[in-house]
């Protein structure tokens, strides 16, 4: 029953953070042990889809940590959702790693830097692979430990007061998370996904109050919408990305937003999205406690969109820019995540479903190129203000392609990845035939055009500034952002391998008897 | 306060050890042995002050950093082979095709004056834990004590 690799990843980023913190004083050493730990990391995400999406006989894989039987220990699922999470990871995290072994000063990399790197990816894969409600939240605290001493990292008074707000608002979001995953174990009694999808199905039987369940669960959204970033809980995504150094900026931005987004599809639509309930909202079909949440998504995506795209549009910096737009294209995920909740019909939601991780995809892709070629900017002129940039165009046509690409692929032109990312969303609108969402999509992605043609302009067009002109990129940062921006044009021109992997794992995330059965939990009465 | 320290840290460094042992089939265990053990270096600090480990009479240079200081070099060392005793005892067992941190546990009989004794897996993991606490506690206390 043992299948070692399901914990590999969690595994390799472990001996990673130890045999970091044990190299510290060789910083050679330290920097190509860390640097091989994430390539084993990769290894062993490859390995993971490999089983579980691409294989013949392909089949979700459980694991038992400690060999206690679930419901009672704690469980980790590696089906298609969770490999196609990790897999993000996986490029963003090696990239980012790369990227600061060029990016961070060798001082800087002696605090800890590697260590904490390992750790926060450490926190993300066990976020993707659990399957057990308590230890997602332990995961949380593990991730967002190490991402508190990043954004407080140079340790100026303005990252620490970035710092400050990103910590208090983080541990107000955990005790609400605490809570409510207490107060779900106390109702449903376990806290088992698998086993509380299974028994939500059937609240009668278990005697389970499903009033309750939409009350707790609500206050468990709050929390992952503000992981996410979701507006009204954006407000300290600007600062956090801003004062955090970059390569790590691009992972949180990239990764870990996507673990909020991954919480709500995972627990909402596999597990929540068991419970039947009579829903009288107009314009809302189904019996599901997803559509409640449908109008509460679409909500906040419709602010998300709007505000994130307006703030990007006002911002003087680079990284404020591409702060705000993330906020923006977190929105454009969420879209046709609650068109799918709002709908009834099983296969409008799993199309939901495909086009939001395609647009993640996309997304965590695109922004961490934006993220880093604004990193490679920083480091190579001084500077990523607006004003003090121009001509980058003329004098560095490799790094203006970079951005050139990311910033296509994040208004969606073909044949890059984002093009189909906005075509699968733009499909599921128009299937749903939500006339509000279409023309939302169509503001956001005029308000997207707008910010990155004005990035453009500014920073890469029109005559060298004097600071430009004395500038060059290191060749090191410079090779990182080309090949990311080489695998935004690779997966839009050879998407169908990832549209089947996108596929599955849409799949598993509405397939929920296919989880519950995968847990190896039988139907019926009884723990 | 000297003298409470001198009769009070030895009763707190036993009763740590003894939580610290029972700590897989009752309550305790590395965490709160790990508390506790540390609870008893922070009265010695209150007592003698942060130079204790000089008073005792081991001559060390004054280091130019408190992170240098060799006391400090020695809690994050205690910090580092705890975490890689914890890991590394998670690791074992799939040397034996089982799950990562599985436990297991022998009886050992015919000891003298304990008659038997059960010996856990879990106690070296535990070790870990127990590391990781006072050395990392420890750390904190005296780099944030020394400013």
């Amino acid at each position: 029953m043992t299948d070692q690799f399901v914990v590999a990843p969690m595994l390799v980023a472990l001996v990673s953070i130890v045999l970091t913190l044990g190299t510290r004083r060789r910083l050679g050493t330290q920097i190509a042990l860390s640097v091989a730990g994430a390539l084993a990391y990769a290894g062993t995400v490859l390995a993971i889809v490999w089983r579980v999406v691409f294989s013949p006989g392909a089949s979700p894989v459980t694991y038992q940590l400690g060999g206690w039987p679930a419901p009672f220990g704690i469980t980790l699922v590696a089906d298609a959702l969770s490999a196609f999470m990790l897999s993000m990871v996986a490029v963003v995290g090696l990239a980012a790693l790369v990227f600061s072994v060029s990016y961070m000063t060798p001082d800087e990399q002696r605090v800890f830097y590697h260590p904490l790197f390992h750790c926060l990816l450490l926190g993300v894969s066990g976020a993707f692979l659990t399957g057990d409600l308590f230890n997602l939240f332990v995961w949380f605290e593990v991730m967002l430990l190490s991402s508190y001493v990043f954004v407080a990292f140079y340790g100026r008074k303005k990252h620490t007061r970035a710092a400050l707000w990103y910590v208090v608002l983080n541990l107000v979001g955990s005790v609400v998370m605490l809570v409510a995953i207490g107060g779900l174990y106390s109702i449903t009694g376990t806290l088992n996904m698998a086993d509380m999808a299974r028994r939500l199905a059937d609240p009668a039987a278990f005697g389970i109050r499903v009033e309750a369940v939409v009350g707790l669960s609500a206050l468990l959204f709050a929390v992952f919408a503000l992981k996410a970033g979701l507006v009204p809980f954006q407000f300290w995504v600007p600062a956090a990305y801003r004062a955090a150094p970059l390569p790590v900026t691009a992972l949180l931005a990239g990764v870990t937003k996507k673990v909020g987004l991954y919480a709500i599809v995972r627990l909402y639509f596999t597990v929540f999205g068991a419970t039947r309930l009579s829903v009288s909202i107009p314009g809302v079909g189904g019996d599901s406690l997803l559509a409640f949440y449908g109008v509460v998504l679409f909500c906040l995506a419709t602010a998300s969109v709007l505000v994130g795209g307006l703030g990007a549009l006002a911002a003087d910096e680079l990284e404020g820019v591409f702060a705000y737009s993330s906020i923006s294209q977190i929105g454009f995920i969420v879209v046709p995540l609650a068109i799918g909740a709002a709908s009834a019909r099983p296969a409008i939601q799993h199309l939901a479903i495909l086009a939001a991780l395609v647009y993640a995809l996309n997304h965590a892709l695109a922004k961490s190129t934006l993220f880093m070629a604004a990193g490679t900017v920083r480091s190579a002129i001084g500077t990523s203000r607006l004003r003090n940039l121009g001509g980058i165009a003329s004098h560095s046509p490799a790094l203006a392609g970079v951005f050139f690409v990311a910033a296509l692929s994040l208004v969606g032109i073909p044949p890059l990845t984002g093009f189909f990312g906005k075509l699968l969303v733009f499909d599921v609108a128009l299937r749903a035939e939500s006339a509000f969402g279409l023309a939302l999509l169509l503001g956001g992605t005029g308000l997207t055009i707008a910010y990155t043609t004005r990035v453009w302009n500014r920073a890469f067009w029109g005559e060298a500034s004097p600071a430009v002109a004395a500038s060059s990129p290191a060749r090191v940062q410079l090779v990182v952002v080309v090949a990311l921006a080489a695998c935004i044009v690779a997966v839009g021109v050879g998407f169908d391998p990832v549209y089947r992997f996108a596929d599955a794992a849409a799949t598993a995330a509405t397939d929920r008897g296919a989880y519950i059965d995968a847990v190896g939990l039988t139907g019926g009465a009884g723990a | 306060m000297r003298t409470t320290a001198r009769v009070v840290v030895p009763i707190i460094l036993i009763v740590s050890i003894s939580l610290f042992l029972q700590g897989h089939n009752l309550p305790g265990g590395g965490f709160i042995g790990g508390v506790l053990t540390t609870t008893a270096f922070a009265l010695v600090y209150i007592a003698y002050g942060l130079d204790f480990p000089r008073v005792l009479g081991h001559e060390m240079e004054p280091a130019e950093s408190v992170f240098e200081d060799p006391v400090v070099v020695a809690y994050r060392r205690t910090f580092l082979s705890g975490l890689a005793i914890a890991v590394g005892g998670g690791l074992v067992p799939l040397l034996f095709d089982l799950p990562f941190l599985s436990q297991t546990y022998v009886i050992l009989h015919d000891i003298p004056i304990y008659h038997e004794i059960e010996l856990a897996s879990a106690l070296v993991f535990d070790l870990g834990v127990f590391l990781v606490v006072v050395g990392g506690l420890l750390t904190v206390l005296s780099v944030v004590g020394a400013e």
